[in-house]
């Protein structure tokens, strides 16, 4: 549903404060500080990157599954579902949502074995243990606790059209300066799904920031374009600063030697009530 | 069963506590008005009485969240307009992986409706359908249709029995368009339509664009639908009745579908359509019709014959939304703005405009019905009786007819066609089995055809 994002429950449902987040996540950040549950956020989105590629999911799809396993966590702790069985199936029910649907079960399991072997064998002990009846049933959960919201806006059509705005107003010899600026925004916004910005800020300010920081990245100067836009200017510096502050956090994060004990911490899933 | 790894058994717990059943909040038990390849519809009720509104539950068929089951879902929980179907909530149940989807109850369709009008004319009753009502649905579908379009929502299976009507209550004589697991999101295909759905829209409402092997949905394509039932609505008739039993469901091409068009519309010279050339199945189409035999064919001939006034304001209207080039055909802003709906009678928020509603209220179906058994008992309360011949022309099963595959791809786990039970008479047939429907044009004595039983259940 691309049609009024106002109306929908990504704006209605799914949009909070960082005060919300903190409160919703307080059995997580018992065990993990705030920053090593953005570094295992960042870690799981990787792991959906990671599988999503081989089978060649859209770069939406797999935005659409790491905000589906953010909206997960927000509503449970980490201990309640596996994270390394919630990030498949997050993908599984995006790649039915965008209309993809994944081609075989058997070749999604495969993809994720391997995965999960040959790039993350750091992270885990054991081979990925999961089946497609472990997918299904997580599914359930996972829709469950998202109250049947399956529709995500993302920022990147927003950002197309902003750019296509910021080229009407360019001179001609500064035209290709528009396609400069899609791309390194549009790698921007991808990042941003290893932050909380999507949880916390509506997609047309995030595709406007990630356009201000492709500008700080290029040396461009489109002050004057962003001041003529009607949009809450300290909003979007809110997340230029989350960004550059991902940026920051990224040059010292270390995955491979931080997050298996980052995973340790984190409670297993006992499969019998306690 | 599997072992269920990855799942915390508190975690379990405390979500199985707090999920609500929908047997502990509905009873629906013995009041199943629907059966279809998409699943089953119950009329239901509050156990507690904490309201007295009917509600419709449509378990969807097969386990776990299939794709369409996803797709719908997915929309409906977005989607909210009046003439639009409201999902009110889904159920979960996780024992055995049903989704059930809760609806208002709808009392009545445009098949029904049709129907009751079409059989009221074949004995002479002559109680056409009020003109001021078909202006009235007409203008509600039109407006659910905007909505869904300016959401970038193509609905692309419409036809009378997914076009809703509530009865007596709050919304009386409401539109509510239904049925849209097949919608889908167009403004960023992911996937080229023709690859996911090979065969969608009923073939009686299908575009000839469609037809012609068309790769893209476009809502042009529900624009013609509308307009055939704008068309069914105004003669009872529907305008592009075809035999079925030719039809290969792979294949988007249908000649005898085509020939019905064009022996109403007349052959499309490219001076009208320019991007006809352009159709996949252009080259079959040239090859298999020869113009001469269309000629001196056109909708207002067409009109005449069927008693809609060639120069009135509805039949203009029909005349632009049943236009073969779909880049001609109007919106459904334009069509909202057409003075049709200026001129009196306005349309009105009741379609039956406080009348006492004629139609009968929706049966149940029991189990044993379900197995094909043609006879049934009202055990719904009926306050209207209707006319026998409501029933349709015909109480003779083999007679009927479905227009198309509702659904082609069954989801695993979906029961074979011959399961689809379908209300007033047992179809034992879906497209491939309809042989038996040859007879259909020479069983009846009358001017016109056998009303085709098509889905005539609610379909949610």
């Amino acid at each position: 549903m691309a049609g009024n994002f106002w109306l929908s429950s990504h704006f209605q449902q799914w949009l909070f404060d960082r005060q919300d987040l903190i409160r919703e996540r307080q059995e997580d950040y018992q065990v993990l500080t705030e920053e090593e549950y953005q570094k295992v956020m960042i870690f799981f989105a990787n792991v959906m990157q990671a599988i999503g590629e081989p089978l060649k999911m859209k770069q939406q799809v797999i935005a659409t599954a790491t905000i589906y396993f953010k909206r997960f966590y927000i509503r449970n702790s980490l201990s309640s579902v596996d994270p390394l069985l919630m990030a498949p199936t997050c993908l599984f029910l995006a790649s039915k949502v965008d209309e993809f649907g994944v081609q075989s079960n058997n070749r999604f399991i495969e993809v994720c074995r391997n995965v999960v072997k040959t790039k993350f064998g750091y992270a885990f002990q054991q081979e990925f243990q999961y089946r497609m009846p472990n997918i299904f049933e997580c599914e359930f959960y996972l829709l469950e606790m998202m109250d049947c919201c399956l529709i995500v806006f993302h920022p990147y059509r927003p950002l197309v059209q902003f750019c296509q705005e910021l080229g009407t107003s360019l001179d001609k010899k500064d035209q290709h300066q528009q396609d400069l600026i899609l791309q390194t925004a549009w790698k921007t916004i991808n990042d941003t799904l290893r932050t909380d910005i999507c949880l916390l800020y509506p997609p047309y300010l995030v595709a406007l920031a990630c356009m201000q920081v492709a500008c700080i990245i290029l040396g461009k100067d489109f002050k004057q374009w962003f001041a003529e836009l009607s949009v809450d200017i300290d909003k979007c510096v809110e997340v230029v600063k989350l960004i550059l502050n991902l940026y920051d956090m990224w040059k010292t994060f270390d995955e491979k030697k931080e997050i298996p004990a980052l995973l340790a911490k984190i409670p297993k899933p006992k499969s019998s009530p306690r | 069963m599997h072992s269920s790894i990855g799942l915390d058994g508190d975690f379990k717990v405390k979500t199985a506590l707090e999920r609500t059943k929908v047997e502990d909040i509905f009873s629906y038990e013995g009041c199943k008005v629907g059966r279809g390849t998409y699943g089953h519809v119950y009329k239901a009720k509050r156990k507690d009485g904490s309201d007295t509104r009917e509600y419709a539950l449509k378990l969807i068929e097969g386990t776990g969240i299939s794709m369409s089951a996803c797709r719908e879902i997915a929309l409906l929980r977005e989607l909210r307009h009046p003439n639009v179907i409201n999902l009110q909530k889904v159920f979960l149940s996780m024992s055995d992986r049903k989704v059930w989807l809760l609806f208002d109850y709808a009392e009545h369709d445009l098949w029904h409706i049709i129907k009751f009008h079409r059989a009221a004319k074949q004995s002479k009753k002559l109680v056409s359908t009020p003109t001021s009502m078909v202006k009235s649905l007409l203008h509600q579908i039109l407006d659910g249709i905007r909505y869904l379009h300016h959401n970038w929502v193509l609905h692309r299976d419409l036809k009378p029995a997914n076009i809703l009507v509530m009865g007596d209550g709050a919304e009386r004589g409401r539109v509510k368009i239904a049925d849209m697991g097949f919608a889908r999101l167009f403004n960023c295909p992911l996937k080229s339509f023709a690859d996911l759905d090979p065969v969608v829209v009923t073939f009686w409402y299908r575009a000839p664009e469609l037809l012609l092997g068309a790769r893209h949905y476009t809502k042009a394509i529900d624009i013609w639908a509308i307009g055939c039932i704008f068309a069914e609505l105004l003669t009872s008739e529907p305008i592009f009745h075809c035999r079925q039993e030719d039809i290969k469901v792979s294949n988007p091409y249908h000649r005898e579908q085509l020939d019905k068009i064009f022996n109403v519309m007349g052959y499309p010279n490219e001076r009208d359509w320019e991007d006809i050339k352009c159709m996949p199945e252009y080259s079959q189409m040239t090859k298999e019709f020869k113009k001469q035999n269309f000629h001196n064919l056109s909708l207002t001939k067409y009109s005449e014959k069927h008693k809609i006034k060639a120069d009135g304001a509805a039949f203009a209207l029909l005349s632009k939304m049943l236009i073969m080039d779909p880049t001609k055909r109007l919106t459904s802003d334009e069509a909202l703005k057409d003075p049709y709906f200026s001129e009196d009678p306005q349309p009105t928020s009741d379609v039956f405009h406080g009348f006492a509603i004629p139609y009968a209220k929706r049966e149940f179906i029991t189990d044993d019905e379900e197995k094909e058994d043609p006879s049934k008992t009202a055990a719904a309360p009926s306050t209207v009786t209707i006319p026998s011949t409501a029933a349709g022309p015909s109480n003779d099963v083999s007679h009927n007819q479905r227009p198309a595959v509702k659904k082609i791809k069954l989801e695993p786990g979906q029961p074979g066609h011959g399961h689809d039970y379908h209300g007033h008479q047992a179809m034992h047939g879906h497209s491939g089995q309809s042989a038996s429907s040859s007879s259909i044009a020479s069983n009846n004595a009358g001017p016109s055809r056998n009303y085709p039983a098509q889905q005539q259940q609610p379909r949610y």
